[in-house]
C-alpha cells in the first residue's frame, strides 16, 4: 500500500512516516503543497494525508485540483483548525476523512485502515481473538466456551477493541466511537477507564492470557501476548 | 453661593446670560432715554425763540431732525450694544465649558497602564459632574475587565506551563543516565499523558475564548431535558458507582427546550461530574429535573464539603479552584464551571449554586419551549 504524507511540518511528517512504515505502509514524503501536488497527480496512491496549511500551494487547492481532475484517491486531511466550516469545507471538496491537530497516531492509524478498507465487505458476524469470541448477532460474548456476562456498553467497547485487534486504540476514539461523544474537553476518561477496569475484570479472567492491554499515555490494546 | 455652585451649567448659563443681557438693555434704554430727554429740551428752548424771533423753520422740519437724530443714536448704539453682549456671552461660554477641556486632557493621559485614575470631578450634580461621573464609571468597568483579562492570562500560562515543566523535568530525567526499555516507557507514557492534558486544557481554553468572540454558533433544537439529564447520569454514572454513591434520581419527561444539545450536555456533564468528585464515598447525589411556570431546570445536589459564601461568587470564574491542590490531583483543568456557565448563558438560561453549610446544589434553568 503506497501512502503519500503531504506535511511541510518536518518532525511531524518523520513521526507519521516511520509510524506508517511500521505498519508496513510504502511510505512517501512531500514537504511543499507544490512537490505533494506533483507527485498526487504524476504518481499512483493509495491513499494521501494531507496538511491543511502548506508553504505555496494550500491543502486545500491541491485537494481540489486532483478532483477536478478525477483523481479519485482517498484523502485524510489534517488540520489545526477545528471550526466546523473547516471540517465541511474540507470534506465538501471531495476530502474522505479528517483529522485535527494535535492528534493521536493510533487514530491517524485506525483512519487509514478504515479509509483503505473502504469498499469492501466487512459485514463480520463473529469477531475472535485466542480463546475470546464475539458473536454480534447475539451480542454474546465467549471465553473459554465460558459465556461473559456484559452490559450494553461493555459489548459495544469489547466489539471496538477486537475490531482494532492488535491496534492501539486511543481513549478519544473510545469516546467518539463508542460513546459517541464528539467533544475532547468532556470529563469522559475517568469514565472510560473505569468501564475498561471492569471490562478487563471480565474478559481476563484468572488462569487465561491477558488480551486487554493498557499503554500508558496512548490508551488500550487488545492483543494475545505482551503489547 | 451654594446654591450656585451646586445649579446645573444650563441653569448658571440662563443666569449669567439674563443678568448681561438685562445690564446691556439696561444700558442701552438709558442711553435712549437720555438722548430723547435731550431732544425735547432742545425743542422747547427753539420753541421759545422761535416766539422771538418768527423763525422760518416749520414743526414738520424740526421733527423730522429730532426723529434722524434718534436714528443715529439708535443705529450707533445697537452694534456696540449687540457687541458689548457677544463679548460677554463669549465670556461666560468660556468659563462654564473650561472643565470640558479639563476633563478632555484628564482623560488623554488615560491609558491601559494607568486604568486606576479617575476623572476629577469638581461638581457632581451639574452636566460635567455627571458626565465625568460616567466616564468613571466605564474606567471602573474597564478597569476590572483588564484585572480579569491580566489574571486571565497569568492564570492560563501558569496552568499550560505545569505540564510542560513536568514533561522537561520527565526527559531530562529520562536522558540523564541509561535506563531499561520498561523504565523509557514509563517516561514516555507519562509525558503522553501531560500531552493529553495540554491538549484538553488548549481545547477548553480555545472554546472558550471563541465563547467570548461571539462565533460560536450553536444549532438549537428542541431537546427534551429530562432525556439528555438522564444520558448524562447514564454515561457518569458508573463513576458514583465506583464511589458507592447513590444517584438520587427525580426527572421529569418532556421538558422540552430549545437549545444547543451537545454544548447544553457539557453544562450538565461538568456539573454532575463536579458532584460525583467532591462528595465523600457512600454520599447520595440527587438530580432532578423539574418545570415550573415558563422555566425548566436541572438541579444537582451533592453532600460534599459545600462552597462558603465568599467562593460562591467565584466558582464560575476561569480557573478558580476552591481547593487547589485536590482539584489538580482530581484530573480537573479549573475551566469545567466556567464551561458549564458559558454553555448555559449561550442557550439562554442561568447558572447558580446554593450551599447552606454542608452540600451545594448547582442549579440550571433554562426557558421552556413554547409549545407549537
Amino acid at each position: 500500500m503506497r501512502v503519500l504524507v503531504v506535511e511541510d511540518e518536518r518532525k511531524l511528517a518523520q513521526v507519521v512516516c516511520s509510524a506508517l512504515e511500521a505498519e508496513h505502509y510504502d511510505v512517501v514524503v512531500a514537504a511543499t503543497g507544490e512537490d505533494g501536488f506533483y507527485r498526487a497527480n504524476a504518481e499512483l496512491f493509495d491513499l494521501v494525508v494531507l496538511d491543511l496549511m502548506l508553504p505555496g500551494r494550500s491543502g486545500l487547492e491541491i485537494l481540489q485540483t486532483l478532483r477536478q481532475r478525477h483523481i479519485e484517491t482517498p484523502v485524510l486531511i489534517l488540520t489545526a483548525r477545528d471550526g466546523v466550516e473547516d471540517r465541511v469545507l474540507g470534506l465538501d471538496l471531495g476530502a474522505d476523512d479528517y483529522l485535527v491537530k494535535p492528534f493521536a497516531l493510533p487514530e491517524l492509524l485506525a483512519r487509514i485502515r478504515a479509509l483503505l478498507r473502504r469498499g469492501r465487505p466487512t459485514d463480520v458476524l463473529r469477531l475472535k481473538a485466542a480463546d475470546l469470541e464475539l458473536d454480534l448477532v447475539a451480542r454474546q460474548a465467549v471465553r473459554a466456551d465460558r459465556p461473559i456476562e456484559l452490559t450494553s456498553r461493555e459489548f459495544d467497547l469489547l466489539e471496538y477493541l477486537m475490531r482494532h485487534q492488535g491496534h492501539l486504540v486511543s481513549r478519544e476514539m473510545l469516546a467518539r466511537d463508542v460513546w459517541k461523544e464528539p467533544r475532547r474537553a468532556t470529563p469522559l476518561d475517568n469514565v472510560i477507564d473505569v468501564q475498561m477496569t471492569r471490562l478487563r475484570r471480565k474478559v481476563d479472567l484468572d488462569g487465561s492470557a491477558r488480551l486487554i492491554h493498557t499503554v500508558r499515555g496512548v490508551g488500550f490494546v487488545l492483543r494475545e501476548g505482551e503489547p | 453661593m451654594s446654591w450656585w455652585s451646586t445649579a446645573s451649567i444650563r441653569v448658571r448659563l440662563t443666569a449669567w446670560y439674563t443678568a448681561a443681557l438685562s445690564l446691556m438693555l439696561i444700558v442701552y434704554a438709558a442711553a435712549v432715554f437720555v438722548a430723547v430727554r435731550q431732544e425735547f429740551r432742545e425743542q422747547l428752548e427753539e420753541e421759545e425763540h422761535q416766539i422771538e424771533h418768527e423763525d422760518s423753520v416749520t414743526p414738520e422740519e424740526r421733527m423730522e431732525a429730532q426723529l434722524r437724530e434718534i436714528l443715529v443714536v439708535l443705529v450707533l448704539g445697537l452694534p456696540v450694544v449687540v457687541a458689548l453682549a457677544g463679548v460677554g456671552g463669549y465670556v461666560l461660554a468660556r468659563r462654564a465649558l473650561a472643565p470640558i477641556d479639563q476633563l478632555g486632557a484628564e482623560a488623554r493621559r488615560m491609558t491601559a497602564e494607568r486604568l486606576h485614575e479617575r476623572l476629577s470631578v469638581p461638581n457632581a450634580r451639574d452636566e460635567i459632574g455627571r458626565l465625568a461621573s460616567v466616564i468613571n464609571d466605564t474606567l471602573a468597568r474597564l478597569e476590572s475587565s483588564f484585572d480579569q483579562l491580566r489574571r486571565f492570562t497569568a492564570d492560563a500560562s501558569h496552568e499550560l506551563r505545569t505540564p510542560l515543566s513536568v514533561m522537561r523535568g520527565i526527559g531530562e530525567m529520562g536522558l540523564r543516565e541509561p535506563r531499561t526499555p520498561a523504565e523509557y516507557q514509563d517516561a514516555i507514557g507519562s509525558m503522553l499523558e501531560e500531552v493529553d492534558r495540554l491538549t484538553r486544557l488548549v481545547d477548553t481554553l480555545l472554546r472558550l475564548s471563541r465563547g467570548d468572540a461571539g462565533t460560536v454558533r450553536l444549532v438549537r433544537n428542541a431537546v427534551d431535558l429530562g432525556q439528555l439529564t438522564r444520558d448524562v447520569v447514564s454515561s457518569l454514572g458508573i463513576l458514583a458507582e465506583e464511589r458507592k454513591q447513590r444517584l438520587d434520581l427525580d426527572i421529569r419527561e418532556n421538558v422540552h427546550i430549545s437549545a444547543d444539545r451537545l454544548v447544553l450536555r457539557d453544562a450538565i456533564t461538568n456539573v454532575v461530574d463536579n458532584a460525583i468528585k467532591y462528595s465523600p464515598k457512600g454520599s447520595t447525589i440527587s438530580v432532578r429535573v423539574s418545570a415550573e411556570g415558563h422555566d425548566a431546570a436541572v438541579t444537582v445536589a451533592d453532600e460534599g464539603p459545600g462552597i462558603s459564601a465568599d467562593h460562591r461568587e467565584r466558582v464560575f470564574d476561569r480557573f478558580y479552584r476552591i481547593d487547589e491542590g485536590r482539584s489538580r490531583e482530581m484530573g480537573g483543568t479549573g475551566l469545567g464551571l466556567a464551561i458549564a456557565r458559558w454553555a448555559v448563558e449561550a442557550n439562554g438560561g442561568r447558572i447558580s449554586v446554593d450551599s447552606a453549610g454542608r452540600g451545594a446544589t448547582f442549579r440550571i434553568v433554562l426557558p421552556l419551549a413554547v409549545a407549537s
